[in-house]
């Protein structure tokens, strides 16, 4: 593990408990190993390891439903698998949470089979009517707590795409 | 045995503090026409999220036993959250499958293997420390009562009749939104 990833990490968690975030659902990225086993080690947070992304979706609403703030922790590509349950709590039930999706497919990225997440993910947010926010460094991750209230003052979810940058740093990652 | 009977009894069954989740369709109009006083969450749509949040929703109040009523239907789409609800194991959450092998309110279409399919194998298989399953009225009424004396996880499926489940005649007062508003004052209120 980079030293640069589990210090990221480390910011990024500190956020979501400054967010006032209690519960995570995750299912996991090689990019987002250093954020996952943090939280997973945070005594202030039930971390939920789910077996599709819009189970963490269901799990956050139901979370929030109950009147506790939940986060969302996945690829991208489980962004596009949970478009009907995303939608479905922002316009529907209108209950907010954040997500926390790691951006692959982008400039970043060296591997084939990821780039057309890289392509779709974006205007399929928009076509949700989701809002989104990219964090392209560690430094700007403040957005992660104000997206967190964003999605409590809109009652939908908010979704935060990290960029490798903002998760590893510098480091090599697959 | 009719739905309405099986949401019956799982009505007289139920402790007064209890919170029930409803996945979609006829499951969940059978438990509505029992008009029973306990909060309740109607969970649809999105299809096949029901467990998930009634998973989050236990989670998030300890304090109370969450009592998701589930259809075959919804559950079969999503299969994959019986592992990760017996991953969480929280043990404030019971679940009722009731099972007709149908697509009921989508008109009564068979699902895929209709019949050959063992709900309480998943589960076990999946981890869940409880199991039981109910052909009848008197074997629903003591799993039931089961289920609802148990320490920590656990699940029925029942098996329930098919039959018509026509759509309500119109969309009621409330939209979604507003009957979440609504569930969660009730619940801020009672604590």
């Amino acid at each position: 593990m980079s030293g640069d990833g589990q210090a990221h990490a480390e910011r990024i968690v500190g956020a979501l408990l400054r967010a006032g975030v209690e519960i995570a659902a995750s299912l996991p990225d090689s990019w987002l190993s250093p954020l996952i086993e943090r939280i997973s080690n945070e005594p202030k947070i039930r971390h939920i390891r789910v077996t599709r992304e819009d189970d963490g979706a269901g799990v956050c609403a139901g979370a929030s439903l109950g009147g506790k703030r939940a986060v969302l922790v996945c690829q991208n590509a489980g962004l596009l698998l949970s478009a009907n349950a995303l939608a479905g709590y922002a316009h529907h039930h209108q209950l907010p949470f954040l997500v926390l999706a790691v951006y692959r497919g982008s400039y970043e990225d060296r591997f084939y089979y990821q780039m057309y997440k890289g392509l779709v993910t974006e205007p399929v947010l928009d076509a949700l009517r989701i809002p989104f926010h990219v964090v392209d460094r560690i430094e700007d991750v403040a957005i992660v707590e104000e997206a967190a209230r964003e999605a409590s003052l809109a009652r939908r979810p908010v979704v935060v795409l990290l960029r490798r940058a903002a998760l590893l740093g510098d480091a090599k990652a697959s | 045995m009719r739905r309405s009977v099986a949401a019956r009894l799982m009505r007289e069954r139920l402790a007064p503090s209890d919170v029930v989740v409803c996945g979609l369709g006829s499951t969940a109009r059978a438990w509505r026409e029992q008009n029973a006083p306990h909060p309740t969450y109607y969970a649809s749509d999105p299809m096949g999220m029901a467990p998930a949040l009634a998973l989050g929703l236990a989670l998030a109040r300890p304090d109370r036993r969450i009592v998701l009523l589930e259809g075959d239907g919804d559950l079969a789409m999503n299969l994959g959250v019986l592992i990760t609800i017996a991953g969480a194991a929280p043990a404030n959450l019971r679940v009722a499958v009731f099972i007709n092998d149908r697509y009921e309110t989508g008109g009564g279409q068979p699902l895929p293997n209709a019949g050959r399919i063992s709900y309480v194998t998943l589960a076990a298989g999946a981890g869940w420390p409880w199991t039981g399953e109910a052909h009848d009225e008197a074997q629903a009424a003591r799993l039931f009562a089961a289920l609802l004396e148990l320490p920590q996880l656990g699940l029925v499926a029942v098996h329930v009749d098919a039959e018509e489940s026509p759509y309500p005649p119109g969309p009621g007062p409330t939209s979604q939104a507003e009957d979440r508003a609504l569930f969660q004052r009730r619940l801020s209120d009672e604590r």
